[in-house]
């Protein structure tokens, strides 16, 4: 190991990687804005009454409101369909592999480390060791495992949301107005879930790992970075003779 | 003066002939065995005597209205001046609002796919003009108006008769209904009545205040950590200055 450089940087980043994950995070932020804007009763509210009652004068009411908020949902559904299907063994199955959390031992083994994690930003257990970390840490894997499951039920249950009324008679078939207000309730569980998650993620990208953030931006990053808080990593591209 | 649209229902005039319910159901076009409006009638005996009396019923109109905490979509909302109104283009027809109101004045259109419900025929009165069963309404047992208007014929008749609202110790929402009996006790057959509400929107009722505690504890859970950082970083800036100064 000693006769590594880790001072120098490493591109572990494809540039449209880092296209997707910023259209991503812009066009979910315009999807909570305006989803947030859509709901008007008590049922839901998480934001003051003033959001949907500025959003809807805004963009001339809720019904332009619930379709600019479908729209940019298709968009997000198509560009992430299509980059997929074009990216699929090089970059998203790989990808896949790396930070699903599927099985009862991994799901454990990283809720162990993102809870040390966590407690250390406050001091706490600061002398427990942390088990080396690969690719993605316990915390990006369940975040990434739960932003995956929730980005799929978020595009299945909006599409039944905004199509379910257009095409089917509801009073033909209880079943299709019951499966409309689950599909509810899974839609704003699902955007709450993102949400919390997403706080933490941003948290980490600015505040503890700034060179996260960069590496979102530029592709490179140094490996003193990944040595320090991906030893598994570190020795996977060690082992390839990239660094 | 902002208006306030009021029905009032003499109960004591309404003859049962149910014209009301078809100049509604001409008006708005309602389907086979669909209408916004009804007429309820209730039988007893009294000193062994058969006694009737008659309930013209239809949307109350409430200042708490029920149905619209429970649209998610603000298709269900109210005018400033007391008509809660449905919005068509906005209605998904999901039905949330049905069991949410305690009068049974909502119910899926089969045609249109959306809630219907009585609007104190919103289109005509901006017109000037009256509700349909209101103008058709042989015995005048239905007046509507508006209640701030001092000089109008319901704020005269409000202050003339004693008139009461169906409302209960469990559910007392401001109906904008009210109704003449002659001082006659409200029987429990019209009075508004708490539904059981489909079992989605009791979890989103649970779901919401849980969703909304999880993010504002991770935003306070964050905030700390930052501030903690914050804290750290000082430390370690005035440890090395001081080691400096040694």
């Amino acid at each position: 190991m000693s006769d590594t450089n880790t001072s120098q940087m490493i591109h572990v980043r494809e540039k449209k990687s880092i296209y997707m994950h910023w259209f991503n995070a812009g066009i979910r932020l315009l999807l909570l804005l305006t989803g947030f804007g859509i709901i008007s009763g008590e049922l839901v509210r998480v934001v003051p009454a003033f959001w949907p009652t500025f959003m809807q004068g805004l963009f001339g009411g809720n019904e332009n409101l619930i379709l600019i908020h479908s729209i940019l949902a298709m968009i997000w559904i198509g560009v992430f369909v299509l980059f997929i299907i074009l990216n699929f063994t090089n970059i998203v199955w790989p990808f896949l592999k790396k930070v699903l959390v599927l099985t009862p031992s991994s799901a454990i083994r990283d809720l162990k480390s993102m809870s040390i994690n966590l407690l250390q930003l406050f001091g706490l257990m600061k002398n427990v060791p942390i088990a080396p970390q690969g690719r993605y840490n316990g915390a990006q894997r369940l975040l990434g495992t739960m932003l995956i499951f929730c980005s799929i039920v978020l595009a299945f249950t909006g599409l039944y949301l905004f199509f379910g009324p257009q095409f089917l008679n509801f009073s033909e078939n209880p079943l299709y107005g019951a499966i409309f207000r689950w599909f509810l309730v899974a839609h704003v569980s699902c955007v709450f879930l993102v949400i919390t998650g997403v706080i933490a993620h941003i948290y980490f990208a600015i505040i503890e790992e700034p060179e996260c953030l960069e590496a979102m931006k530029s592709g490179n990053i140094s490996v003193d970075f990944i040595k320090h808080h991906n030893v598994l990593w570190y020795d996977e591209l060690k082992q390839e003779g990239k660094v | 003066m902002t208006k306030k649209y009021v029905m009032l229902a003499d109960t004591v005039r309404c003859i049962n002939c149910k014209a009301c319910v078809v100049a509604c159901r001409a008006e708005w076009e309602t389907p086979m065995g669909y209408t916004r409006d009804w007429v309820k009638e209730v039988e007893w005996v009294q000193n062994d005597q058969p006694k009737v009396m008659l309930f013209p019923g239809r949307c109350q109109h409430c200042d708490d209205a029920p149905c619209i905490e429970a649209c998610p979509s603000g298709a269900a909302y109210k005018r400033a001046d007391g008509l809660v109104l449905q919005d068509n283009c906005i209605c998904s027809g999901c039905e949330l609002c049905v069991p949410a109101c305690p009068y049974e004045a909502r119910w899926l259109n089969p045609v249109t796919n959306t809630i219907s419900k009585c609007t104190f025929c919103q289109p005509r009165i901006d017109k000037g003009l009256e509700p349909a069963c209101v103008q058709t309404c042989v015995g005048r047992a239905l007046i509507f108006g508006d209640m701030n208007d001092q000089e109008s014929e319901v704020s005269k008749l409000l202050k003339e008769k004693e008139w009461v609202r169906l409302t209960t110790d469990e559910v007392n929402i401001g109906p904008n209904h009210y109704y003449y009996t002659a001082g006659e006790a409200l029987p429990d057959e019209v009075m508004p009545k708490l539904h059981d509400r489909h079992l989605s929107g009791k979890t989103m009722e649970i779901v919401n205040p849980i969703g909304a505690i999880a993010i504002g504890g991770m935003l306070l859970t964050f905030l700390g950590a930052g501030v903690m950082k914050l804290i750290g970083r000082r430390n370690e800036v005035s440890t090395s200055e001081n080691q400096e100064e040694k």
